[in-house]
């Protein structure tokens, strides 16, 4: 049978619906799990989220999906179920808006250079590792300062043996290819990568 | 060699493959053959269980460091995957500024609000209005000794306590009610059909609609998209084949049916 085929103005209420449960922080940590989207929203829960990410299109806006396991790519209807649903923005931010919201130049870079070196060792670092090579260019005090504040706010995670990783919001926040791929290519003449992303 | 420091020796083995596991060392930074060749010596060497149990940890752990380099090997055919050295090397050049432009560019903050809305705000007045003190709440109840007295079932009728009729002529008047309220096809608006002057007479209402539907004197058909529910009438007893044989949970939101009221 072909698919119902339902004009945006159908799913309005649904997605004004939508909008108060993604926008809105309803847990402790942001976003909603892809089941509480389906028992609210109905079964048309993943076409209602189609219908919503092409109006926030217009907004710089788009809705994000992170699964747990990052290594999945074709989600079954289950992992979908598990996965966390977010409103994030669609392009990149200017570092004067980025201080506008909070974050210092150095808490930035701090920021990228762990999550660079902890994707570039398979996605887990000794902490003092993090620390070591964060040292080269922030002081001390501040690097076990600026590791917490990311533990905090769950760009990193911390294990008992004081091994990091990439926690959810580094999953859900930050294009990790891109990333490696801009600062490995930095600097190069030739390189087409920056200007790729920036035209982008 | 001492049977404590065979066991010391794998002891370390297993420490070592942790070390693997946790990735505070890299998988390929271990030399397998040389690890096997150690437990291999001490096997024929071990005595009693636990010393087995210990060489069995060993294997186990020296399989998750197998598993580990199977997974790195996966992740260096990746398009992730970048040499670690040249990007330390590449952020050391790199100016902090530059740093956090590149970061900048791969960032896409999450949007989250925590604004309180005018209708929230009203709603949590209306419920501090309507709370009772907690004096109130919290007093002793005030109890009376009264004498009992022995009532008829006329009585507790009388009172309200038992209905006046028995509850199959009751759904029974309800559904010729239905029958009468209904459009021409038959179908009227859940709400317009349970909705009472009172919160309890349209809970009492919404209850016995369920039965109605349960014993296939009514059918009720809900639309997901438009949230609009409806009721319609058989005027024979005859449950819609199509219909699955569930419990239907009705909502009689106080909110909602004092929006109903107002209009």
């Amino acid at each position: 049978m072909a698919k119902r085929i339902r004009s945006e103005a159908a799913y309005s209420s649904k997605i004004r619906h939508a909008v108060h449960l993604l926008f809105f922080q309803h847990h402790r940590l942001p976003g909603v799990r892809g089941w509480e989207l389906k028992q609210e929203l109905g079964p048309e829960w993943q076409e209602i989220l189609e219908v919503l990410d092409k109006q926030l299109q217009i907004l710089d806006l788009k809705v994000m999906r992170v699964f747990d396991d990052p290594n999945i790519i074709e989600p079954d209807s289950n992992q979908l179920a598990d996965a966390r649903f977010y409103i994030t923005l669609r392009g990149s931010i200017d570092q004067k808006t980025a201080k506008t919201i909070g974050w210092r130049v150095d808490d930035i870079a701090g920021l990228a250079v762990s999550i660079a070196y902890i994707i570039s060792k398979q996605g887990k670092s000794p902490r003092v590792e993090v620390e070591k090579i964060l040292q080269e260019k922030l002081p001390g005090w501040r690097v076990k300062m600026n590791i917490d504040r990311y533990i905090q706010q769950g760009y990193l995670g911390e294990d008992e043996k004081g091994i990091l990783f990439l926690d959810w919001r580094s999953r859900a926040e930050v294009d990790q290819k891109q990333l490696v791929d801009l600062i490995i290519n930095y600097g190069k003449k030739s390189s087409l990568t920056e200007e790729k992303y920036t035209e982008n | 060699m001492t049977q404590q420091k065979i066991e010391s020796e794998l002891k370390s083995v297993i420490n070592l493959c942790k070390a693997v596991t946790s990735g505070s060392i890299e998988p390929f930074d271990i030399d397998v053959d040389y690890i096997l060749s150690v437990i291999r010596k001490h096997y024929p060497e071990l005595k009693n269980v636990q010393e087995l149990c210990t060489d069995a940890s060993a294997l186990k752990e020296l399989s998750n460091v197998l598993e580990r380099q199977k997974d790195w090997i996966q992740y260096k055919t990746t398009t992730l995957y970048k040499d670690p050295f040249l990007l330390n090397q590449q952020i050391l050049k790199m100016e902090i500024s530059n740093i956090a432009k590149v970061f900048l560019k791969s960032w896409r903050p999450l949007v989250e609000m925590e604004q309180i809305s005018a209708k929230t705000l009203a709603g949590s007045l209306g419920y501090w209005a309507d709370l009772i003190p907690l004096n109130d709440r919290w007093k002793e109840p005030d109890l009376m000794l009264i004498d009992a007295e022995i009532a008829t079932i006329e009585d507790a009728k009388m009172l309200g306590f038992l209905p006046e009729e028995g509850f199959v002529q009751s759904l029974e008047a309800f559904w010729v009610e239905l029958g009468q309220k209904a459009n021409e096809t038959g179908i009227i608006d859940y709400w317009d059909w349970i909705g009472a002057d009172t919160y309890e007479e349209t809970v009492k209402r919404s209850y016995l609609t369920v039965f109605l539907v349960s014993y296939g004197y009514a059918n009720i058909k809900i639309d997901q998209l438009t949230d609009s529910i409806e009721i319609s009438y058989n005027k024979e007893q005859n449950s819609n084949p199509k219909q699955s044989k569930i419990s239907i949970p009705t909502m009689v939101d106080y909110e909602e049916w004092k929006k109903w009221r107002k209009e």
